[in-house]
């Protein structure tokens, strides 16, 4: 209570500052907020996103190492910061982007892929699901949909919308998925690296697909860009990016079980399960939270989360946790730039195993792994943001 | 050379490194920029007041800027409709032939005392975190060294209203706590910094 009544006093303060009668410092970009003084000379910045897509033949999957039996190609190219994927009724891949706008649809034409654009000019549409002949995409601030989409690709209909978002654009390009119970899951993730964030940010939440009936389900979730229900107990598993200007190595980006919704699971109070926020943790304690089930690498960027329900694969990946993993850029060295697997059995500790990896050389970016789709077959479609494309990963022994 | 400038060094190659495969034709790029010239000046250096000089921006920039003039985030009655005609490689082929060119400072009567006190705010506001020190941008970050008085005041008059369309919001909110004298100040002190191009 003595935090919020401060921090009201320096809100107020701010406010008579920026009248004029002194000049303060402001608060520095989103991203580089909660940086301390002894490194504001960093070099670290977002890795930028180029305005044009890589052709396939210049993109170096070659350099991607999978177990034995697996193989990697470029499935699409073209396909400008393409981020989450979701399948149409009629075979339509549909395809979200971040700061390119755009939503794309790729049709497979006898296994030559045609990309067209049928949405453009949003504000980072990420999230993208399908059901019942409607695309929903969400992007900043607003749920659209598109109804019978794919019978007029090459004239979209105008979207409906059906639920309006926090406009804030930090942190709020958001993933959707369908959970069990038919509800549209969804972040509204924090707007700062580290703050006392309002009750509407930093959570997972979930409504009807027709935008009523809004709810909560998991608290304390800083940015969750990727999430999945378990094919068995049907229960929910997301990821999260830990804040940045803590260090190299710390915090975990985490993996998190929500069994049951209200929980809360620790940001901005605590950190990876187990330590305290130097500034806003104090008197807290990470026993008061649920705590991640694995960290999963300090900056490591999870994104596409995704459980294995294919039986192209070997017997063992059925029912694993796929996580796509963009790629640090908070760490002196990079890391991430990968996929692991997460074998979950019960009474037993997670089994985190690398799956493909080589999407960098030292600190040169090769690839970002973004987000999973499954073909038909069982084997998957993996988005890269960087490259403006999607790759096909097969197994075959 | 210290660490930190080695990994800065690195950092700066890595991303040249990895652009470069898919960088335009600046030759192309000066053919196509024939239509440009009129507003923009032959080489990227305007001398409309009001017209913004394209002269060493970063290809990046360039290519962004154009490729949301063309889905409508961005908006102006005149380069709206240049836009909605280019295609991929287009935009590809003038933002290389506009970052080749070398920039000159715009000769334009600029306040010294605004520009003062627009040094101090431009280090309040954490404008050259991004911009870069000396204001010549990086990657998707215009140069703002040297730039078009009137344009200047015009771009953040129209990120305060929130209707610029930045790409990740940064601007936006950044200008948000910004006063009319604010922006007026920032705007002469970019406008009278020397003109250097982008890495």
């Amino acid at each position: 209570m003595l935090r919020i009544a401060l921090i009201s006093v320096v809100v107020v303060l701010t406010n008579v500052f920026a009248l004029g009668l002194v000049q303060a410092q402001q608060p520095p970009p989103a991203w580089q907020q909660g940086r301390p003084p002894e490194l504001s000379n960093s070099p670290l910045a977002p890795v930028a996103a180029p305005p044009t897509p890589t052709p396939a033949a210049q993109i170096p999957v070659n350099k991607v190492k999978l177990p034995p039996g697996f193989k990697i190609t470029v499935w699409a190219d073209g396909i400008l910061n393409a981020r989450q994927m979701a399948w149409g009724d009629k075979g339509t891949l549909f395809v979200g982007s971040r700061v390119a706008g755009n939503v794309y649809a790729v049709v497979d034409r006898a296994g030559r892929r045609e990309v067209k654009v049928v949405a453009k000019g949003l504000v980072m549409p990420n999230g993208v699901v399908f059901k019942d002949g409607a695309l929903y995409v969400a992007d900043i601030p607003r749920l659209l949909k598109y109804e019978n989409i794919e019978a007029n690709l090459d004239n979209p209909p105008a979207p409906k919308e059906l639920y309006t978002f926090p406009k804030e654009a930090h942190h709020n390009w958001r993933f959707l998925a369908w959970g069990p119970d038919s509800k549209l899951y969804f972040n509204m993730g924090a707007p700062c690296n580290i703050c006392m964030p309002p009750d509407t940010h930093a959570n997972i939440s979930r409504m009807n697909a027709d935008g009523t009936g809004f709810e909560y389900v998991a608290h304390g979730v800083r940015n969750s860009v990727g999430a999945d229900f378990h094919p068995v107990t049907k229960e929910l598993y997301f990821t999260s990016h830990g804040r940045d200007w803590a260090g190299d190595d710390f915090p975990n980006d985490t993996l998190h079980h929500a069994p049951r919704k209200g929980l809360h699971f620790g940001w901005p109070y605590c950190h990876q399960g187990d330590t305290v926020d130097p500034d806003f943790g104090q008197g807290r304690s990470c026993s008061e939270f649920a705590p991640p089930l694995l960290k999963l690498g300090p900056h490591i960027a999870p994104v596409g989360t995704r459980f294995y329900t294919g039986s192209l694969f070997p017997p063992e990946y059925k029912n694993r946790l796929f996580i796509a993993q963009k790629g640090s850029w908070n760490r002196s060295q990079k890391l991430g730039y990968r996929v692991m697997t997460v074998e979950l059995k019960p009474g037993q500790p997670p089994k985190y195993e690398v799956f493909a990896e080589g999407f960098h050389e030292g600190n040169t970016v090769l690839g970002r792994p973004t987000y999973i789709e499954w073909m038909k077959d069982g084997s998957m479609l993996l988005s890269d943001d960087f490259h403006g494309a999607i790759y096909h990963i097969t197994y075959q022994r | 050379m210290s660490l930190r400038l080695m990994t800065l060094a690195l950092f700066v190659w890595t991303l040249a490194a990895v652009s470069s495969a898919q960088a335009g034709d600046v030759d192309a790029g000066r053919r196509k920029a024939e239509p440009c010239a009129a507003c923009h000046g032959a080489d990227g250096n305007a001398t409309i007041v009001g017209m913004p000089s394209l002269a060493g921006q970063p290809a990046w920039f360039t290519h962004w800027a154009l490729i949301k003039f063309r889905d409508g985030r961005r908006k102006d009655p005149v380069m709206s409709p240049f836009a909605a005609r280019l295609s991929d490689v287009d935009m590809a082929d003038l933002s290389a032939y506009y970052a080749a060119q070398p920039p000159r400072r715009r000769p334009q009567a600029v306040d010294a005392a605004k520009a003062a006190a627009g040094k101090e705010l431009a280090s309040l506001h954490h404008c050259t975190s991004c911009h870069r020190p000396d204001l010549s941008g990086q990657n998707q970050v215009p140069r703002l060294a040297g730039q078009d008085l009137e344009y200047l005041l015009k771009l953040l008059r129209a990120y305060k209203a929130q209707t610029a369309g930045d790409l990740e919001g940064l601007m936006t909110q950044a200008a948000q706590p910004l006063s009319a004298a604010d922006i007026e100040n920032l705007a002469h002190f970019m406008a009278i910094s020397p003109a250097s191009p982008a890495p």
